[in-house]
């Protein structure tokens, strides 16, 4: 919507309406607010009161006392701490990276399909896994990786086909743990990542495919001379956006990490849960690692912002 | 008579192999959750077919209690969100409102900096919202990412139509219900779908804050009945795997049944998101 015009079509200049007026005017749209403000305090803003336990010793029992900042020096001190801050970012950007990629090769490809039934019909496949929760999806696959061969598809097949001896147990392994999780990741959000980018292919004016036709250009060169290129500005975008959410890693790896694992799957997130609902937790403890995770967020958020306003001119948030 | 190029062969190929790489693993959990016994190898068809594992699902109180309150939370949480976000996005739209900026950062703040795991839930304790299934409504129905969507698609109606009403008389609420509503149903459809999913699928919000097994969610269900050792073969009298397999396909089943006809808005809701230049 434009800006309160400050002339009227003829001319004139407007009287300006004194403040209170213009308040007054729109008291409807402030009650609408009223039910959003209140959900908002309440389920956002009544939280971060909570922060000050960061800075005191709070256990289930007995009363919170002020500490200043020694839950920060613990945990700093703390190895497995850095260790799951090193896999929230290795583990959230690597995974981002191999999606968008994988994401915009297949979009790339079924752009080239000129049959619009099998183009249409792939789509709906390749979207399904999107819509299965992360619960759902770690319970398919620990039954079909399952070391168990009475259950485990993979196992089974590995073993019929004289390939393996003894079963593995894929998502207990320490170094198949993290191959096994971007797998996982690929199969569920490839198809969904291809939305964003077929939308901006079918957008590529035509003109450029002839243009490349007159030039002699073959299939493979007008994919890699005009569809990709067109196709970076929105690339770089998608990864603006989730860069923006790198801490927030949690369910995916929460759901498939176990304590064989920890070393490589550990992320902020778990750790954090690990600290809160252990057996006698420190509340302040866990309120400052979250402290930790919260700031580190918000900071990638502006840095996102920052960027995404200068290569597509306006923020995420 | 077209000619086929050898690029459009192994175009199609590859995805052929694909999808199934993608359908494989559900339609193994499709076939054997249909399956009597036997073997849980990869199979085309369910060698003895049965529906005891469904039988059971929907016959056992802590199984069917978790799917009936899955069903509640969904379309609880899927109804708030909507008002919400339909609200606060049409607010956020009044460029000319005296304290528009004001109530921008008041809604952007919270997605720079949130008070974290533990500060919430003893917020939430102290509400009496632990061991509450209404917590999945709450949590998910505020949403300020989907009022800044909604926002942008109502700057999307032309001004016309509002200016209109108000010089007939029409109040904010009376352009909201009459004007703006009715022009929004693609996009009411689309982040009402976001919300059913979200609410739907969530797992970890009933890991941090439900034990009562009266209140859990069928996800929290099935994640025991599949992961953490909820042996049921002691309690229920059906194959173990069945049973596994057909609580994945109930998860699972409301949005495959949904999401063909409903595509378009799917897609829509995506592309209100991330595309709009």
């Amino acid at each position: 919507m434009a800006k309160a015009p400050q002339m009227t079509s003829s001319g004139q200049p407007i009287r300006h309406t004194p403040l209170s007026t213009k308040i007054w005017n729109c008291r409807g749209y402030y009650l609408m607010f009223i039910p959003v403000f209140i959900f908002v305090l309440i389920m956002h803003y009544w939280p971060m009161l909570g922060i000050r336990y960061a800075f005191m010793n709070f256990r289930a029992f007995g009363k919170p006392t002020f500490i200043g900042l020694a839950h920060f020096q613990d945990m700093f001190h703390e190895k497995g701490f850095w260790t799951a801050f090193r896999n929230t970012l290795e583990l959230s950007v690597i995974k981002l990276f191999l999606t968008t990629f994988t994401a915009v090769v297949a979009s790339v490809f079924l752009n080239e399909m000129n049959t619009l039934w099998a183009k249409k019909s792939l789509q709906t496949v390749i979207y399904l896994p999107h819509f299965m929760s992360w619960a759902v999806v770690a319970g398919i696959f620990s039954m079909i990786l399952s070391p168990n061969p009475a259950n485990g598809m993979v196992n089974g097949m590995l073993l019929n086909a004289g390939i393996i001896k003894e079963p593995l147990g894929f998502l207990q392994d320490k170094h198949m743990w993290r191959a096994i999780f971007y797998t996982i990741n690929v199969w569920k959000e490839t198809g969904w990542g291809t939305i964003i980018f077929l939308a901006t292919l079918s957008g590529i004016n035509p003109e450029l495919y002839e243009a490349a036709d007159i030039d002699g250009a073959t299939r493979m060169q007008k994919i890699w001379y005009v569809t990709v290129p067109a196709l970076m500005n929105t690339i770089i975008v998608v990864l603006i956006l989730n860069l923006a959410k790198v801490m927030n890693l949690f369910e995916s790896v929460f759901v498939l990490y176990n304590s064989a694992v920890l070393d490589v799957s550990d992320v902020i997130s778990t750790f954090l849960y690990g600290k809160a609902f252990a057996a006698n937790p420190n509340y302040g403890y866990a309120t400052a690692v979250g402290l930790f995770k919260s700031i580190v967020g918000g900071f990638l958020v502006l840095v996102c912002n920052q960027l995404s306003k200068k290569v597509r001119g306006r923020g995420i948030v | 008579m077209k000619k086929i190029h050898l690029f459009d062969v192994i175009n199609y190929l590859v995805f052929i192999l694909i999808a199934l790489f993608i359908l494989m693993p559900i339609w193994k959990v499709l076939c054997d959750s249909f399956n009597a016994v036997g073997v849980y190898q990869f199979q085309l068809f369910p060698n003895k077919p049965t529906l005891d594992g469904y039988r059971t699902i929907f016959e056992t109180k802590a199984l069917a209690r978790p799917l009936l309150n899955s069903v509640i939370t969904t379309i609880c949480g899927t109804l708030l969100g909507l008002i919400l976000c339909t609200l606060g996005g049409y607010v956020l739209a009044q460029t000319d409102m005296p304290g528009r900026g004001g109530i921008a950062f008041f809604l952007l703040f919270t997605m720079i900096f949130s008070g974290g795991m533990i500060p919430e839930y003893l917020v939430m304790k102290q509400l009496g919202l632990t061991d509450n299934m209404w917590i999945l409504v709450l949590k998910h129905g505020i949403n300020v990412y989907n009022i800044v969507l909604m926002k942008n698609f109502f700057e999307g109606i032309p001004e016309s139509l509002y200016e209109a009403a108000k010089i007939d008389g029409c109040t904010p609420m009376g352009i909201f219900l009459k004007i703006v509503l009715p022009l929004s149903k693609a996009a009411l459809a689309s982040i009402g779908l976001m919300y059913a999913v979200s609410v739907w699928n969530d797992y970890s919000t009933v890991k941090i804050y439900i034990v009562n097994p009266d209140q859990i969610n069928f996800q929290y269900k099935l994640r025991n009945l599949v992961m953490d050792g909820d042996t049921p073969t002691t309690s229920y009298k059906v194959a173990t795997q069945t049973l596994q397999y057909a609580g994945i396909i109930c998860a699972i089943l409301p949005f495959m049944i949904a999401y063909p006809f409903l595509q378009q808005y799917f897609v829509k809701g995506v592309n209100i998101g991330a595309v709009k230049e």
